[in-house]
């Protein structure tokens, strides 16, 4: 077999050895690798390490840090050990049922090819949520871009590309695009980020997991899916370093292609085999190829059971022939899938997908095969011809790997200074409103999320871009709800990293909130820049730290989440700190859905929440260019006390419409759901001055465009309302609404039409 | 419950067999999933619901491969001994390019397809409005609903626009195989209505016999009140909602 040679070479020799191979292991690596293999490793063993080791794969300087993350606790069915965590829903008709849920990044692909990249992460988180045993039901795609005015520019053409790209994919493979959001900042002009967000519906005695069985030495190793090709050769890797233009060719090489027809067959032909196991009562084992594609899942498949694994490159249906060993072993081709199965029931699962789902007549070469099989003792071994091409131990393989990095101590962060206030210079409201309207960050994002199917599968509540939350009945015949929200507000890490991610929590939780579900848990997705610079790594370990501290006060735990580190260019441009976290509610009844479009005139409308000078990440404070505020630091009483409330005026009927309060603040928040009302009977908004609502402590800006509070709430019973909050809860009586199309605030009567071809037309033009 | 049976056929690439399969049976019809390999099983079903999705990708344009499989060999066939025949968004453009519909031509030779949406040819899903633009006694798919009835639904789609010729169309209106229409949710009818830029405003066309309809939208998709955007506090959500009319027609046919 061919070696990688580390003994007798000097520390550079074996950096520019590593560097021409195309290998990103650093020489510490490389040589406890030969150390503990006692000889030099093979050109396939080099590689597997390489993506093993890989941040992508081994969380190498994150893994310690995410234990700090409350992963515990009643809603939690399946903790964040697997491809995908799992949630309690509810028991019907005798059955616990699940909503699982799965979050990843596919940032570095998509900045590069961005149609190709976007569709596989699309393609890759329905696989591990596939994968868990699951029905899949829902997706949800966050989004960062960079400027995408300059029609010529490369932001634009990943800002397209990334929207076609799930769509094209999300749309064929017939699930529905239920929540996102996009942000647009210059930051992100070298580094998208495409975030993707799957969620399954499963009965808890129905999970199977990603790891041999008990009992499983000599089961069948089986392979699913598309044929192998040199596409994603080096993707973990790639994942895990910093772009660099000059290697654009190479980077693309690395990018995996998307097949959604192939992969729409795989699904459907795979909860047939569901079926079939379940009748049959097998457990077997399944997971998803993602980083480290044939190795890296049978490796994690076997070593987690507790076994090795003997897998023969030979027996991989290849797309071309003659294809070298490592790339074989390597490669992330994508819509390939890994069972482990007795062998007794091989022959019928190859007939359901080869046969009844004619996989080599979808796509060519593509097939379910036997490709190795479970080994009772630990090593992790390749054949490729007549030769062994790898044998490891297989922990030492998969194992964790720890680096540390050094931290700055949090009191050192950089944040802005919290007795600063807004200072009040002129404005002109007229003016301002429909300009916060028309912000890129808070226009309306129909042009784009209209390209997604929203709606297949007939389960759609509340379809996105509606609401706060998207809202579907995945349960067939029951009244089940589920609610799903993302957040992460890249304005907000300028002003302060830890708060931000507090704040990326606390959003989520109040979104999923604000159309009437219980928030049931998290999945956390941290987009960081290179951990070897300190300021960079210092910056994840304080949002990881604000993560677990709103999520441990909120009361919910993280079941899933990724790390994606390396977000820089070769400029050294570093995305800003971007924790990005999804929330999963549940309604026990979709009849008690909270929707947001204004019911009647004459209602009382209220805030919820508190509202704070703090200017910091707001958008009016960036249109005044004023920024640099701070953010407000968060009362987890008050917001709990704030989430219950809402739950009780919900279940005493007491709320018409609600919404939480985000970018643009109040009037904001009540300008879209007064939008909503347009195309039935339009019911408009008088706003009261500030100074009623807050005895003047709060100023006027501050208090309509303000971004830290809660909710806003129309009710038709004023009394009721106000009496049921307690003593922690702060409600504000903001206005009413009136019955014609119009919107007074600060003295200034808006057309409601026309407010919304402010909001509605920005990104008109970017997605025509 | 009708006695009639009902083939849900899934071509390689179908994604909307569940939903089509579950407003089905909340109607009252017995309905199957029949998968491309159990083609041969069409002919002991007495009709056959094309549902919603990308049948072979969609590959030239959509419907264009489907519409020359073998299951549609069989319901072809059934078609032309009179079974009923309802094809849904990508099983409505399978219909135009196997020819059942309008039917004006040969068989697997469209005088009209559903292509490219205009004006900006993308994907566009968004709730609509079939109006009912034909005589009730028409199409026996529709018998059941009343004049002008609105029917709620999703168009989800990137190929939806009704393309033909002047003259093919004339046909179509002539022979009156326009059957929906695009309009708003009072009934009215206005460019802005229509999705997708389709010729007539068409939403939906049946053949001369009547007895194959193919629409664009989907109704399944707000087949149950939780689906529709003006429901009411106080429905039954479970309870089939305005999309579920059509179904309903549809197995009065076939009682």
């Amino acid at each position: 077999m061919r070696s990688f040679r580390v003994q007798g070479l000097t520390d550079d020799e074996l950096r520019r050895a590593a560097a021409a191979a195309g290998l990103a292991l650093r020489v510490d690596e490389l040589r406890r690798i030969a150390e503990r293999l006692g000889r030099d490793p093979s050109m396939v063993e080099v590689h597997a390490f390489d993506a093993q080791w890989s941040e992508h794969c081994s969380y190498k300087s994150s893994r310690h840090l995410l234990r700090k993350l409350p992963t515990e606790g009643p809603t939690v069915m399946q903790g964040p050990a697997e491809d995908a965590g799992i949630l309690h829903l509810g028991e019907w008709q005798g059955e616990k049922w699940g909503v699982v849920i799965a979050h990843e990044s596919h940032n570095h692909p998509s900045q590069v090819v961005p149609f190709e990249g976007a569709a596989t992460g699309v393609g890759g988180i329905v696989r591990d949520v596939l994968c868990m045993g699951a029905e899949v039901i829902a997706i949800a795609d966050p989004l960062r871009f960079g400027r995408a005015e300059d029609p010529d520019s490369h932001q634009r053409y990943v800002a397209r590309g990334v929207v076609d790209g799930i769509s094209a994919y999300g749309n064929a493979i017939g699930v529905p695009n239920i929540a996102g959001d996009v942000y647009f900042d210059e930051r992100f002009d070298d580094n998208c980020l495409v975030n993707v967000v799957a969620l399954g519906l499963i009965k808890e005695r129905d999970i199977i997991h990603s790891a041999a069985p008990p009992g499983s030495a000599g089961w069948d190793i089986v392979l699913v899916g598309k044929a192998t090709d040199t596409s994603g050769f080096g993707g973990a890797a790639f994942s895990s370093v910093t772009l660099d233009e000059e290697d654009e060719d190479a980077n693309k090489g690395a990018v995996q292609v998307p097949d959604p027809f192939l992969k729409n067959v795989i699904m459907r032909a795979t909860y047939r085999v569901f079926s079939y196991l379940r009748e049959r009562n097998i457990t077997a084992g399944f997971k998803d190829l993602g980083a480290g594609g044939i190795m890296g899942c049978t490796a994690e498949l076997c070593a987690s059971g507790g076994f090795g694994a003997i897998v023969d490159l030979d027996d991989v249906n290849t797309a071309i022939k003659n294809m070298p060993p490592e790339v074989i072993a390597v490669g992330e081709t994508q819509e390939r899938l890994c069972w482990i199965l007795p062998g007794d029931v091989t022959a019928d699962i190859l007939q359901i997908y080869n046969q009844e789902f004619s996989l080599p007549e979808i796509a060519r070469s593509a097939c379910a095969t036997v490709i190795g099989c479970v080994q009772g003792d630990k090593q992790y071994v390749l054949r490729h011809g007549d030769e062994i091409v790898m044998d490891v131990p297989i922990e030492f393989l998969t194992g964790s790997i720890r680096d540390d990095l050094p931290v700055r101590p949090m009191s050192e962060r950089k944040v802005t200074d919290p007795a600063r206030r807004y200072v009040g210079g002129s404005y002109d409201l007229a003016e301002l409103f429909p300009r916060i309207l028309g912000h890129r960050d808070v226009c309306s994002r129909e042009p784009l999320y209209v390209r997604y199917d929203g709606v297949v599968r007939g389960t759609t509540v509340v379809p996105r871009g509606n609401a706060s939350a998207g809202v579907i009945a995945p349960l067939a015949g029951s009244p089940f709800g589920v609610a799903l929200a993302v957040a992460g507000n890249p304005r907000y890490s300028k002003a302060d990293p830890f708060l931000a991610a507090e704040y990326a929590v606390l959003e989520s939780v109040r979104k999923v909130t604000s159309v009437g579900a219980r928030a049931l848990g998290l999945t956390d997705c941290l987009n960081f820049g290179n951990p070897q610079n300190v300021d960079h790594y210092s910056e994840l370990v304080y949002a990881i730290d604000g993560l677990a501290m709103a999520a441990s006060r909120l009361g919910t735990p993280y079941v899933s989440g990724n790390v994606s580190l390396y977000n820089e260019s070769r400029g050294g441009n570093a995305i800003p700190a971007s924790p990005i976290v999804a929330c999963v509610g549940a309604l026990d009844d979709v009849a008690r859905t909270i929707t947001p479009a204004l019911k009647r005139a004459g209602s009382a409308l209220y805030a919820v929440g508190t509202p704070q000078n703090a200017s910091g990440g707001a958008v009016f404070a960036e249109l005044l260019e004023q920024t640099g505020g701070p953010l407000a630091p968060i009362d987890y009483d008050r917001a709990n006390a704030e989430i219950a409330f809402l739950h009780a005026a919900r279940d005493a009927g007491l709320i018409l419409s609600s919404r939480s309060i985000g970018n643009g603040g109040v009037a904001v928040a009540l300008a879209e759901m007064a939008f909503s009302s347009l195309h039935a009977s339009p019911v408009g908004v008088r706003l009261s001055q500030p100074e009623s609502w807050t005895d003047g402590t709060v100023g006027d800006l501050e208090s309509y465009f303000g971004e830290c509070w809660g909710f806003v709430v129309e009710t038709g019973d004023r009394r009721a309302f106000e009496a049921i909050a307690s003593e922690e809860v702060r409600v504000f009586r903001i206005g009413e609404t009136i019955a014609n199309a119009t919107f007074a605030l600060g003295g200034v009567q808006f057309n409601l039409r026309m407010l919304r071809a402010a909001w509605s037309s920005p990104l008109a033009e970017l997605y025509p | 419950m009708s006695t009639a049976k009902v083939a849900i056929l899934v071509f390689p690439g179908t994604n909307s067999e569940v939903e089509t399969w579950r407003l089905c049976c909340d109607v009252g019809l017995d309905a199957h999933v029949v998968h491309w390999s159990h083609a041969a099983t069409l002919p002991r079903y007495d009709a056959y619901v094309l549902p919603g999705g990308f049948a072979y990708e969609d590959r030239i344009r959509a419907g264009a491969v489907p519409a020359h499989d073998p299951m549609m060999d069989y319901v072809i066939e059934g078609a032309q001994r009179g079974k009923l025949v309802f094809g849904i968004c990508n099983g409505a453009q399978i219909l135009l390019e196997a020819g059942l519909v309008p039917g004006t031509g040969p068989l697997r030779r469209p005088t009209a397809a559903f292509t490219r949406n205009g004006p900006v040819p993308h994907f566009v899903c968004r709730h609509v409005y079939m109006k009912f633009a034909s005589d009730p006694a028409r199409c026996a798919i529709t018998a059941a609903l009343e004049r002008d009835a609105l029917i709620p639904a999703w168009a989800a789609h990137g190929e939806g626009r009704l393309a033909a010729t002047a003259e093919h169309l004339r046909e179509i209106v002539d022979g009156g195989h326009l059957t929906f229409v695009y309009a708003r949710a009072d009934g009215s009818i206005d460019d802005g209505a229509t999705p997708n830029a389709s010729a007539l405003g068409c939403a939906g066309l049946t053949n001369r016999e009547g007895n194959v309809l193919a629409i664009m939208p989907h109704p399944e998709r707000d087949g149950w009140n939780y689906n529709h955007p003006d429901r009411k506090t106080g429905d039954n959500m479970l309870a089939p909602s305005g999309g579920a009319l059509l179904f309903q027609s549809f197995a009065k046919a076939l009682a």
